[in-house]
């Protein structure tokens, strides 16, 4: 019997859909969300309660995702508002990796699924937030944001007191770029072009009338559907291909050795960029053939880095923080759930 | 004022031949108003069964509504933003489209992200999507699959009789209770398609279905192997049968397995849901 190749297109093209039609609405939700908080809520006094300190602003920035029922595809858009607001580094990164996992959606979904296995549940809370907090503290030491933000991003985001430090080959390139300038009382010119103009007027939207707000809702949202809708057919479209081509055979023969099995599902979460609030159905189904580590490492791993999730970061990050982060996010996660299998199951 | 404000852009842009300044937003309003009747079609038309598990159908009928409601609100304030336009000047060449108060990504120069956005929502308009069948379900592992399921059943019933059980009830007893000389005897009635394995002897073949635990993404194939009293060609694959007979222990594939011995199989349409949950 051969695998025709327009059998196997076809199928392509129904997980590829299938993996929209169930993203979709948890984007939908991200975006409105990340929308409202924009315009409703005044993001600089919730920053501005943020503690400084690294370690403390970095497992409140965790936690703060239960505020935020949002999956992966959603975090994104507010990760990268409240870093542009001025939410200390620590606080943004621990909030895009942790929030995803962390928060009341996800965690009832993994209940509901591993009802009789409670301690998945409270282990994927666990590690996710100890992950996301260690990562926090580690980004905590970068004090200059610009060598790991994408430029659109980091020319919005206040800039450190460090900034006479940076090398003087940025400063020029600044001031070669075009735009409009205000000259301050330093002598040090500041940028005055749409980001920033948009960003304070963002923040003073909370002043504002509200079919105002409205409006600026309306146009936010469609902008952000409409670029992370992008990299969502993007990252669906690889997962759906990479799916299709490799049985899913090879990935499970991987093995069944504590080892193994962890890089196994880790490599399927990679692959198969599945939402966070479904995904531990999905581990479900591998629940009596995967050990427990390996399970607690797809739904650890799975929310914080996949396809999909890599093409959402680069929206904020540089491709080599985003590297650098997928790095430390999976050998923590290895070890971790290694130590599980290993001394616990 | 303008020209200065917007940057280098504005000069290049000027001396090219470029689209008018209100195709962007355009199709920014085709392309989310697209996604929502995509996803109000697939509800109607009763494929969204296809793609998802049913727990998940409300969320897209919302998102569905979502989507149209922001398509036509925009769509309306680009209509207003260029009328009033045409009255106030037919001079000036800019929409006054209202300043986003996020500068967005930019992974995609402008109008990619639209046109991909649309390009897929007119696919998935015109093209189908169909049931995974035979052959998806040899690439899957079917033959793995018996072990391959939830290790906790959630609707487990042990008080179910066992011509009333399905497929995927077998399959879950199974993995509860694996000696298959448990179930020696018992009147077996399920429906399934069918699958042959390469490595299957003619006398049998592999009764499947598909569990759909979110999405199709995760789809996954069940089946027991059915004794047959003739030669399994006379049963393509992907037929959809009704199985009648009890259940034996036979070594098929060299492994001692539950195995329906056959004593009717009926040939049913195939199911307007095809999967199990």
């Amino acid at each position: 019997m051969k695998l025709t190749l327009s059998n196997q297109l076809n199928n392509a093209f129904t997980i590829f859909l299938s993996l929209l039609v169930e993203a979709m609405p948890f984007l939908l939700l991200g975006v409105l969300l990340s929308g409202l908080l924009l315009l409703f809520i005044d993001e600089r006094k919730l920053i501005a309660a943020m503690p400084r300190n690294p370690i403390l602003g970095a497992f409140v920035g965790s936690c703060v995702g239960f505020l935020f029922p949002v999956c992966e595809c959603g975090n994104v858009p507010v990760a990268r508002r409240i870093l542009m607001q001025g939410a200390p580094l620590p606080v943004a990164v621990s909030f895009l990796l942790a929030a995803p996992t962390i928060n009341p959606i996800v965690i009832w979904s993994t209940w509901v699924a591993f009802r009789d296995q409670p301690e998945i549940v409270v282990l994927r809370v666990v590690f996710s937030l100890a992950i996301a907090t260690i990562i926090g503290c580690v980004f905590s030491v970068q004090k200059d944001l610009r060598p790991i933000l994408q430029t659109a991003v980091a020319r919005s985001v206040p800039q450190p007191v460090a900034v006479d430090k940076a090398p003087i080959k940025d400063q020029t390139l600044a001031l070669l770029e075009s735009g409009s300038f205000l000259l301050g009382g330093t002598g040090k010119p500041i940028r005055m072009d749409n980001t920033v103009l948009q960003a304070s007027l963002a923040a003073s939207t909370a002043k504002k009338p509200l079919s105002y707000r409205l409006s600026l809702l309306l146009e936010n949202t469609v902008q952000e559907l409409r670029e992370l809708g992008g990299v969502l057919i993007l990252g669906s479209a690889i997962a759906a291909t990479v799916q299709v081509i490799v049985p899913r055979e090879a990935i499970l023969s991987l093995g069944m050795s504590p080892v193994t099995s962890i890089l196994a599902m880790m490599l399927l979460a990679g692959l198969v960029s599945i939402c966070s609030t479904v995904d531990s159905f999905f581990a479900l189904s591998f629940a009596s053939t995967f050990t427990s580590g390996s399970l607690l490492a797809f739904l650890v791993f799975g929310p914080m880095i996949d396809l999909k999730g890599i093409g959402l970061m680069l929206s904020i990050f540089r491709p080599r923080a985003v590297i650098f982060l997928f790095a430390l996010a999976a050998q923590l996660t290895f070890l971790l759930t290694l130590f599980i299998n290993l001394y616990v199951s | 004022m303008s020209a200065k404000s917007s940057g280098i852009n504005f000069k290049d842009r000027r001396n090219r031949q470029v689209p008018p300044d209100w195709a962007l937003p355009l199709l920014d309003v085709v392309a989310i108003t697209a996604w929502g009747v995509l996803l109000l079609k697939y509800w109607l038309a009763g494929s969204l069964n296809l793609l998802i598990h049913p727990n998940y159908f409300w969320l897209v009928v919302v998102t569905a509504v979502l989507l149209v409601i922001v398509g036509v609100l925009k769509g309306m304030q680009l209509f207003w933003t260029i009328r009033q336009r045409s009255f106030v000047s037919g001079r000036s060449r800019r929409v006054n489209q209202p300043v986003s108060p996020v500068q967005h990504i930019t992974l995609f120069p402008p109008g990619w992200s639209g046109t991909l956005l649309l390009a897929t929502a007119i696919l998935g308009l015109l093209i189908t999507p169909k049931v995974f069948n035979s052959q998806t379900a040899l690439q899957r592992g079917v033959s793995e699959s018996v072990s391959i399921t939830r290790s906790q059943p959630q609707a487990f019933r042990s008080s179910k009789k066992p011509e009333e059980r399905s497929l995927i009830d077998w399959v879950r007893i199974l993995n509860v209770y694996p000696e298959p000389d448990t179930y020696t005897g018992q009147k077996v009635k399920v429906q399934g398609f069918v699958v042959h394995p390469p490595e299957m002897s003619a006398q049998y073949l592999l009764l499947s279905r598909f569990v759909i635990t979110c999405c199709a993404a995760d789809v996954y194939p069940v089946g027991l192997p059915v004794k047959l009293t003739q030669d399994s060609k006379a049963y393509p694959p992907d037929t959809w049968l009704e199985v009648e007979g009890k259940m034996i222990t036979e070594t098929v594939q060299s492994k001692r397995q539950l195995t329906i011995d056959a004593t009717s199989l009926k040939k049913i349409p195939e199911p307007k849901n095809p999967y199990n949950y």
